[in-house]
């Protein structure tokens, strides 16, 4: 029984019928890191101890009739921004830190603790969450991050590793983060499924600050439903946030309904070629699970808001980085000069941005109180090649309306594998819903990808 | 104020800054980056707010319960 490409509800059904036990995915999971997953750059950091501790406990707690829910005894990555304990260490991406180590879990590392999934390893990423402001994909001491569908094409980033370890069958799930673009745009790449919850709804202590008002944590798995069962698991309040919400948040797996879409004029026409031809099909497919009506949002400098708030923060966050110099030591020629230009940002248009951010999110709330999500491209790129600059939303050099929207107003957004190119690089799409209805957005993925089959397909460097 | 005067003056402050540390390439990548933050700062500033506008951003007060 293999661990690659089952989901996280085939491998828990495959534990508690003994067809598996947890210490054999562990190793699998192990194994597969160290070969597929070390080709792809995707890993920092196997976790063999740990894994196999936590694995033993599973088999031990399950025997004896403790089942902590849907992970328990599952394998996962986390991606290395986020604080473990242990002497594994914590590199954020940057050969500065590549042997700094914490003395403290992450919240959502002692949450999956909790909830009996294994800890197997710590995922590649590009140095600084990105937020350095990299432009090109080899921007990570571990290497460029390398898609499992071309051995010449980029995960994506930044959340590189956590997008082709699950991608290549590596782990059934990994966690992810996102600022402006880190979850959804490696998920679209790896052709799996990527959750950026609502802000808020999941603990960012001891994750890496980008950016404290823009940063989420989020799950990227093979289906709509195993991101649901993760979110499950990470949600909730957390004393030591205090941007965390009291929303209490349990996954609903209930049935489909039909259901009411929206789509921003010029979202599709924005991206390239291939992605533009197999989001529109994909917009006709979706016209069996619900109502699509196009439609227009007021003119508003979305990019540049989210940029500004971005970059403003990234400053502050990585000041210390930056004013010393240490920046020098980083991988990508961009990221050592790059920072220096945002101490431009003055305070008040800092603070305009912050203001209009406000405005946004009321008006797109309106927007959404219509429908159940905004439907669109994740990405509209597909397989940035290794070599090559990439165009981006950060950079300002690709169009992605949602993705400033989505991560201004904090919104939840769920991406998923919609097609490939003629060239054979996935496309995704993506369905973004009001603040705290993930459910909602979860429910529509599921029913995309009970009528499709672009989960399901399998890379050829898997 | 034009965009590509700001973009000048700012780009002083950061040669000011860090030219030391930085040769004329990565100045020159520098200036890039600057005009391109200014053409951001020119749209967002173009944009006509109420006073009451708020920023999104919650600050809570912090009180140590015992």
């Amino acid at each position: 029984m293999s661990l690659a490409f089952r989901t996280i509800r085939e491998l828990g059904a495959d534990i508690r019928a003994g067809r598996v036990s947890p210490v054999a995915l562990a190793e699998e999971a192990l194994q597969r890191l160290d070969t597929v997953g070390r080709k792809l750059n995707a890993v920092v950091t196997l976790t063999r101890d740990r894994a196999l501790t936590q694995a033993r406990r599973a088999e031990e707690e399950l025997r004896a009739g403790r089942d902590r829910g849907p992970l328990h005894g599952i394998p996962y990555g986390a991606k290395d921004l986020l604080a473990t304990s242990g002497g594994i260490p914590t590199t954020w991406g940057a050969a500065p830190f590549k042997d700094r180590c914490f003395e403290r879990d992450a919240t959502v590392i002692e949450r999956l603790e909790q909830a009996g999934a294994v800890l197997v390893a710590k995922l590649a990423m590009v140095e600084f969450a990105g937020g350095m402001g990299y432009r090109q994909p080899n921007a990570s001491f571990t290497g460029p991050g390398i898609s499992p569908w071309a051995p010449d094409a980029w995960s994506g980033g930044s959340s590189s590793g956590s997008g082709s370890a699950v991608g290549a069958g590596c782990v059934p799930f990994a966690i992810g983060s996102e600022t402006l673009g880190s979850i959804l745009g490696p998920s679209t790449y790896c052709n799996i499924t990527g959750l950026r919850p609502t802000y808020g709804r999941v603990s960012r202590h001891g994750a890496m600050a980008l950016c404290w008002t823009l940063d989420k944590l989020g799950p990227m798995a093979l289906t709509a439903d195993d991101c649901g069962l993760v979110l499950d698991a990470i949600a909730g309040v957390d004393a030591r946030d205090a941007t965390s919400i009291d929303r209490p948040y349990r996954y609903d797996a209930g049935a489909a309904r039909p259901f009411r879409f929206a789509v921003v004029r010029g979202t599709v026409d924005a991206t390239e070629p291939g992605v533009r031809d197999a989001v529109a099909a994909a917009l006709d497919t979706l016209k069996a699970i619900g109502s699509v009506e196009e439609i227009t949002l007021p003119e508003r400098p979305y990019e540049p808001m989210a940029r500004i708030i971005l970059w403003a923060e990234g400053a502050s966050a990585a000041e210390q980085m930056i004013e010393s110099g240490a920046i020098a030591g980083l991988t990508a020629p961009e990221d050592r000069v790059t920072p220096y230009a945002r101490d431009v940002i003055l305070a008040k248009d800092y603070l305009r941005a912050l203001r209009l951010r406000g405005v946004v999110a009321r008006e797109i709330d309106g927007v959404l109180s219509r429908f159940d999500a905004i439907v669109g491209p994740s990405r509209g790129t597909a397989g940035p090649r290794l070599g090559a600059e990439f165009r981006s939303a950060i950079r300002g050099s690709l169009p992605d309306l949602l993705g400033a929207i989505g991560n201004a107003a904090g919104l939840p957004a769920v991406g998923v594998p919609c097609g490939l190119t003629p060239e054979g690089m996935p496309v995704g799409l993506q369905f973004m819903g009001r603040a705290w209805e993930e459910n909602t957005i979860l429910a529509a993925a599921r029913a995309w990808q009970a009528r499709t089959d672009f989960h399901r397909r399998r890379p050829p460097l898997a | 104020m034009a965009a590509v005067d700001e973009a000048e003056i700012l780009f002083a402050l950061i040669r000011h800054r860090y030219a030391d540390r930085l040769d004329a390439a990565q100045l020159e990548e520098l200036r890039k980056t600057v005009d391109g933050l200014v053409r951001d700062l020119a749209a967002l500033r173009a944009v006509t707010m109420a006073d009451d506008e708020e920023p999104a951003q919650p600050f809570i007060p912090y009180r140590r319960d015992p």
